[in-house]
């Protein structure tokens, strides 16, 4: 497991991580990613939009920034991080605050259209768990979006990567966007061009919603799929599961099959 | 925090509703009170107009 995946180390690092964070974040994830990020939802005048692990607001900036964006819910877990977000918005106004776990929201089923959350994920300590929380508190038919860190193709880099936090790539995202019970799952990787998949921005949809059923029959030639997506939540294992021990295969494991995993 | 947020706040342990308390009001703002939740009776604290929904094994000043 990475030094990083334990939810009160985390908060430690961040305590003294977010003097320096906006300066040295923009080398890993810039403006320009974050337009290109944004630029992959479907934003409508009026959706309810939530920025998990906003930390010091630089992704709520560029939600803001979007034409059909008035305000945004952001949640974080660190207060030194949101200092700096509060310093930028203010504690009140377009940004609605509150401090939480992005495994355990505070918040009503589907009570968003959009869900954002970028640089947060190689924190959860259980990512599927998140995503199903995040499954829970998005409206069905609703968006969401997660960028995170794209698992370093060298092996030096892999190795600092597996001590350091949870990385994934595209293959590792399909699994836990879909263990999530989540839909249309996209990726793009992402980065500047000296290091242009440093990132990987995955979207996906929550099962359900009117656009859903009006595409369903163009969309989904294969009965089979179609019948394995109607029963999406028996697919689904229950949260007793040892989850957690995900990231910590990997950190192990030189490759991205997970023996324990393969239960169905 | 504005009251409109009591629409989709809910506990984050048992997702049940909250009963809010205001201390103190700033216009249409609520600056600081308590978030009570009707199930479990967890109080989550409004701090400076920021609601703090950390479930209680994550708050600061419980050691990790």
């Amino acid at each position: 497991m990475g030094i990083l995946e334990n939810k009160a180390r985390a908060r430690l690092f961040y305590k003294y991580l977010s003097q320096v964070y906006d300066k040295i974040n923009p080398f890993i994830w810039n403006e320009e990613m974050r337009t290109e990020a944004i630029g992959m939802l479907d934003i409508q005048a009026d959706d309810r939009i939530l920025d998990v692990g906003c930390g010091t607001g630089f992704a709520t900036e560029g939600l803001l920034g979007h034409e059909n964006v008035d305000e945004v819910w952001g949640l974080d877990q660190s207060p030194h991080q949101l200092e700096k977000a509060f310093a930028k918005f203010g504690r009140t106004g377009p940004v609605h605050f509150n401090m939480g776990d992005a495994e355990r929201l505070p918040f009503a089923t589907d009570s968003f259209d959009i869900i954002w959350s970028s640089g947060s994920i190689e924190y959860w300590p259980n990512p599927v768990r998140a995503l199903r929380e995040f499954r829970r508190v998005v409206k069905p038919g609703g968006q969401i979006l997660v960028v995170g860190p794209n698992y370093p193709k060298t092996t030096i880099m892999q190795k600092v990567a597996d001590a350091i936090m949870l990385f994934y790539d595209e293959a590792e995202a399909d699994r836990m966007f879909n263990e999530a019970g989540l839909e249309d799952v996209r990726h793009r990787l992402m980065g500047p061009s000296y290091d242009p998949d440093v990132a990987i921005t995955t979207v996906a949809r929550v099962p359900g919603g009117e656009d859903e059923v009006a595409s369903t029959p163009a969309e989904e030639p294969e009965p089979d799929m179609a019948g394995d997506r109607g029963a999406g939540s028996d697919n689904v294992e229950p949260d007793e599961e040892p989850e957690p021990d995900m990231a910590g295969d990997r950190g192990a494991g030189s490759d991205n099959v997970e023996p324990d995993e393969a239960t169905d | 925090m504005k009251e409109s947020m009591m629409d989709i706040l809910c506990c984050p342990m048992d997702k049940a509703d909250l009963e809010l308390e205001v201390d103190h009001e700033d216009e249409d703002e609520i600056v600081s009170g308590t978030l009570t939740c009707t199930e479990c009776g967890e109080a989550y604290p409004i701090e400076e107009g920021v609601p703090n929904m950390l479930p209680p094994d994550m708050r600061d000043d419980v050691p990790a």
